[in-house]
């Protein structure tokens, strides 16, 4: 039984039916007027989320072998550079990112690496930021970099 | 790994030295998206401010939550003197009031009004309404619905405020901006909108009765809130510069002396006239005192229609 | 007539017709560049058409704008990632037929479909914008709430195969929707405290979330397979007689964007999911949508085109913008001294009329301007895989943050892309998160308005008008087939069960 429940589609619609549990009680504790919609909604939301969660514990797919791989690294590198461009502005997280998405996805020799994040990171930045003005988040209060 | 701490230094040292001084850079925050009615007149009152400035400058747009998501960039970029904010009336002298901002009146240097419209109570020219008298009285039967561009907006103010001092009976819809709300009142899906000349004029309405201390130039006919025989209401669509606070004496002065020779060039003047916005400049001080007094204003009304507590 | 010959000699100058190319070339480009859509491209030319008269800053902004909601269908094809939100239901049938290696046909229907709708919607534009305007204004907030919610039940035609996984999609994408300040009563929803949330959260970093980086996570995960090559973008236009065999579809597509433009505050992706649900209950081909029928391509690119002429309809017949690019297409004006609004077809015809010439003339332009755009995709393409990703990773990174300068977009699109990757593994559909984040905010603030008009009574909804009445009946008869349909589909297969199955039919 609890082999089953840490099949990833399981754990999928649980976390579903949590998330819209708990934004429920956050939408029934609002006032009744401006959560009218979110509570229709979140309602309909947890009992499909339960439904879901029924069917995938009845019909369990058979898991696929979980092989290791750097994917969450990239997840984290993509939300990482997220977060850190409101404080950082945009170019110099932006750079990192670009470098480690190139190496990961196995352009890995030194000079098309160098070559892809200058052009690819620094290059649409300065297009966009200095060319375009459209203006991307900023470092320094004058907008340089 | 070293080379790199030094480097991430050194930028953080550029950083500081050019925070605190005057760079011949200026961002112009419009807490709108592009391309609409604030960001027009915006778009063509910064190539010359900038010009008088002896800067180069570009347009922000920071739009969201009723404007105030780009007015808050403003305030919290205190001490830069590289950046202002064209503003609306309601980001500066509504929205404080009515929820929790990380900004409020205070949270500015303020450098210059530069526009005002004031706004008009009109209906639909299909409907047989004539008069604000007749209005009222056919609102006692069955209420009214008025109108806004969103809630608590000038429009949604005024109207409420109108409905608190008067005998009319109206209730608010609000709409996603002024179009919609005109395409309501077309349908009659609402019968009532506060707003000003430009809409009026350009969707062909009738106006009854306008929120101002004094009748309003080319609307002889249209009687003032106060000649209707109830308490003052002045209720205006102005837009105005601020610069966030902690930039030196100096540097706002630069400022309001572009901004003061920039409404009064000939290029902003003649754009206005087509764009229907009323010129009506207002220096530093005067501007601070204004937004503080519409501020209290605001406040009692938002609190007398029970829309705060 | 000397007007219309006035205004061509207005629309044929050279200024103006190089503004036509470049910015329509531009907006095909920008479009299909993931992440960054119709808004971005209008800004970036927004600036630029200050120094210049009113009819080429038109043609540029038109140009930007049309090529745009075209170029979005290029990528969508091609790598499954739509370049514009409105192109998100051309991935469901352009990209299985890309699998199949029919690439070329598949963008040649899409450009034709683009082109076919923007051209019929500018023919009604021409001869019908003020009877259809007309009409539009008797869309109030009732008759708006029922469109909505017939239009938020091709969540169920999407989701075939896995209706409640589509369900709890759309769902999550309404809430998305209903985050920050309220329509109504301006209080703050969902936001936890924090100041940044208020502002909700955006359609754009949204979908390039959902569509762009939770495809660079797929590709990420099978890169070192053949199969994730991107196949060679090349174009081959349908024949006459193929289009004959399709016309109707190219019809009703056009005809459901025109419409749906016409009422202020739909757009384009709501049309093209309207007119996708509308072919899979209509078209002769419907069994094979979803799977790499061109139909479905026509759906929804004829339609999203034909939302581009339509849209000028209430702003021209009535100064009200039928959404963001055409409020934006009205500052131009006012800059150049035209004010829209009810009298503007009567005090400048001239213009009017030129614009009318412009937007025919940005249609031929997308047609030929397709061949050359796609050719730079392809050579784009062509890039080792890891370039292309790290391209795609940056333009979703620019597009999310420059939508509304809010670096919020950023995080918000970071954590829909991991989302939507373990939504797609766990065989979730992604299209109903967007159409439910589409259509939520109309389908709220009109249900609200609606309650507010009725005084609170919902059950007037439904004799508030001759066109709800009708709308409400469509989407129960909508219902009643569906389930109809299921009932008969659950009984066949309990019957197929239940006889012995022959080793040559179990294939089917």
């Amino acid at each position: 039984m609890f082999a089953s429940l840490i099949h990833p589609r399981v754990l999928t619609a649980l976390a579903l039916l949590l998330a819209g549990a708990g934004l429920s009680i956050t939408a029934w504790q609002g006032p009744a007027s401006a959560m009218l919609v979110p509570r229709i909604v979140l309602t309909i939301w947890c009992v499909v989320a339960l439904a879901i969660l029924i069917g995938e514990l009845i019909r369990r797919v058979p898991v696929k072998r979980v092989t290791l791989t750097p994917l969450p690294l990239l997840m984290a590198a993509i939300l990482i550079a997220a977060i850190a461009t409101a404080s950082l502005g945009f170019l110099i997280p932006a750079l990192p990112l670009v470098a480690l998405t190139l190496w990961l996805f196995r352009i890995r020799r030194p000079l098309p690496l160098l070559l892809g994040t200058i052009v690819i990171g620094g290059g649409l930045w300065f297009l966009f930021h200095h060319v375009l003005m459209i203006r991307l988040p900023a470092l320094l209060t004058n907008g340089v970099i | 790994m070293t080379t790199l701490r030094y480097s991430l230094a050194a930028l953080a040292l550029i950083g500081a030295t050019h925070s605190a001084m005057a760079a011949d850079h200026l961002d112009i925050i419009v807490p709108f998206s592009a391309g609409g009615a604030t960001d027009i007149v915006a778009r063509s009152f910064e190539p010359i401010f900038s010009q008088r400035l002896g800067v180069t400058s570009v347009v922000r747009n920071v739009a969201g939550a009723s404007a105030t998501v780009g007015t808050a960039e403003v305030a919290n970029s205190e001490g830069n003197p590289n950046i202002i904010g064209y503003e609306p009336a309601g980001a500066l002298s509504i929205q404080p009031s009515l929820k929790k901002l990380p900004y409020g009146p205070d949270s500015f240097t303020y450098i210059c009004r530069t526009v005002s419209n004031p706004m008009f109570l009109m209906v639909s020219k299909s409907s047989d309404i004539e008069s604000f008298k007749q209005l009222v009285e056919e609102s006692q039967e069955y209420p009214f619905l008025y109108g806004s561009s969103g809630p608590g907006t000038l429009p949604h103010l005024a109207m409420a405020a109108l409905t608190v001092n008067s005998d009319l009976k109206a209730e608010h819809v609000p709409y996603s901006g002024s179009g919609p709300a005109m395409n309501a009142l077309a349908g009659n899906e609402i019968q009532i909108m506060a707003d000003t000349e430009t809409i009026l004029e350009n969707y062909d309405l009738r106006p009854l009765a306008v929120f101002a201390e004094n009748r309003v130039e080319g609307y002889p006919d249209v009687p003032t809130m106060q000649e209707l025989g109830l308490a003052e209401m002045d209720f205006a669509v102005w837009q105005g510069v601020v610069a966030p606070k902690g930039i030196s004496e100096e540097r706002t002065q630069q400022y309001a002396e572009a901004c003061k020779a920039t409404v009064e060039s000939d290029k902003f003047k003649s754009f206005a006239d087509k764009a229907k916005a009323d010129i009506a400049y207002l220096g530093p001080d005067d501007f601070k005192a204004f937004v503080q007094k519409r501020f209290a204003a605001n406040k009692q009304v938002l609190k007398d229609a029970g829309l705060t507590p | 007539m000397d007007m219309i010959l006035a205004a061509m000699g207005d629309a044929f100058t050279w200024q103006a017709l190089l503004a036509i190319v470049i910015g329509t070339w531009a907006g095909i480009i920008i479009g299909g560049l993931p992440g960054l859509g119709s808004v971005v491209g209008l800004t970036i030319f927004l600036p630029f058409t200050f120094g210049m008269d009113v009819i080429t800053s038109m043609a540029l902004l038109i140009g930007v704008y049309c090529g745009s909601v075209y170029g979005g269908s290029i990528t969508a094809i091609l790598i499954n990632t739509p370049g514009t939100p409105q192109s998100a239901a051309t991935t469901f049938d352009g990209y299985p037929m890309t699998q199949q290696g029919r690439v070329d046909e598949a963008l040649g229907w899409a450009t034709f479909a683009s082109f076919f709708g923007g051209v019929l919607s500018c023919v009604l534009l021409i001869f019908c914008a003020p009877q259809l305007a007309k009409f539009a204004v008797n869309f109030g907030s009732i008759e708006v709430f029922a469109l909505v919610c017939l239009a938020m039940l091709c969540i169920v035609g999407i989701s075939r195969g896995s209706l409640l996984k589509g369900l709890v999609c759309g769902m999550m994408g309404f809430f998305f929707s209903t985050v920050g300040s309220d329509p109504i009563t301006g209080a703050d929803r969902f936001t936890f405290g924090t100041y940044a949330l208020s502002s909700g959260l955006d359609l754009i970093p949204v979908v390039v979330g959902a569509f762009a980086l939770s495809e660079v996570f797929v590709r990420f995960s099978a890169r070192d397979e053949e199969a994730t090559t991107i196949p060679e973008a090349r174009l081959r236009f349908p024949n006459l007689r193929e289009i004959g065999r399709r016309l109707i579809e190219l019809v009703r597509g056009s005809f459901i964007g025109s419409f749906v433009g016409a009422l202020p505050g739909t757009g384009a992706a709501a049309a093209a999911f309207i007119s996708y649900a509308a072919a899979q209950k209509l078209s002769p081909r419907r069994a094979n949508l979803g799977k790499g029928e061109p139909d479905g391509i026509i759906a929804s690119e004829s339609s999203n085109n034909a939302v581009t002429g339509s849209a000028f309809i209430p702003t021209l017949a009535l100064g009200i913008p039928g959404d963001v690019v055409t409020a934006m297409m009205m500052g131009a004006m006012v800059i150049h001294g035209i004010t829209p609004g009810v009298r503007l077809m009567v005090d400048q015809a001239q213009t009017v009329y030129a614009l009318f010439v412009v937007l025919i003339i940005v249609n031929v332009a997308m047609l030929v301007l397709s061949k050359p755009s796609i050719g730079l995709f392809r050579y784009l393409f062509k890039l080792p895989l890891g370039f292309v990703m790290g391209g795609i990773v940056m333009f979703s990174f620019i597009g999310a943050v420059s939508v509304r300068g809010n670096p919020l977009d950023l995080v918000v699109a970071a954590l829909t892309g991991i989302l939507a990757y373990v939504l797609r593994r766990g065989g979730y559909p992604l299209a109903p998160l967007v159409i439910g984040m589409v259509l939520g905010p109309a389908l709220e603030s009109s249900l609200r308005r609606g309650l507010l008009i009725s005084r609170g009574d919902f059950l007037s909804f439904f004799t508030h008008s001759g066109i709800a009445a009708t709308l409400f009946v469509l989407i129960g008869l909508f219902l009643v087939w569906t389930t109809m349909a299921g009932v008969l589909d659950w009984r066949a297969k309990i019957a197929a069960r239940r006889e012995p199955v022959s080793p040559s039919s179990s294939r089917a």
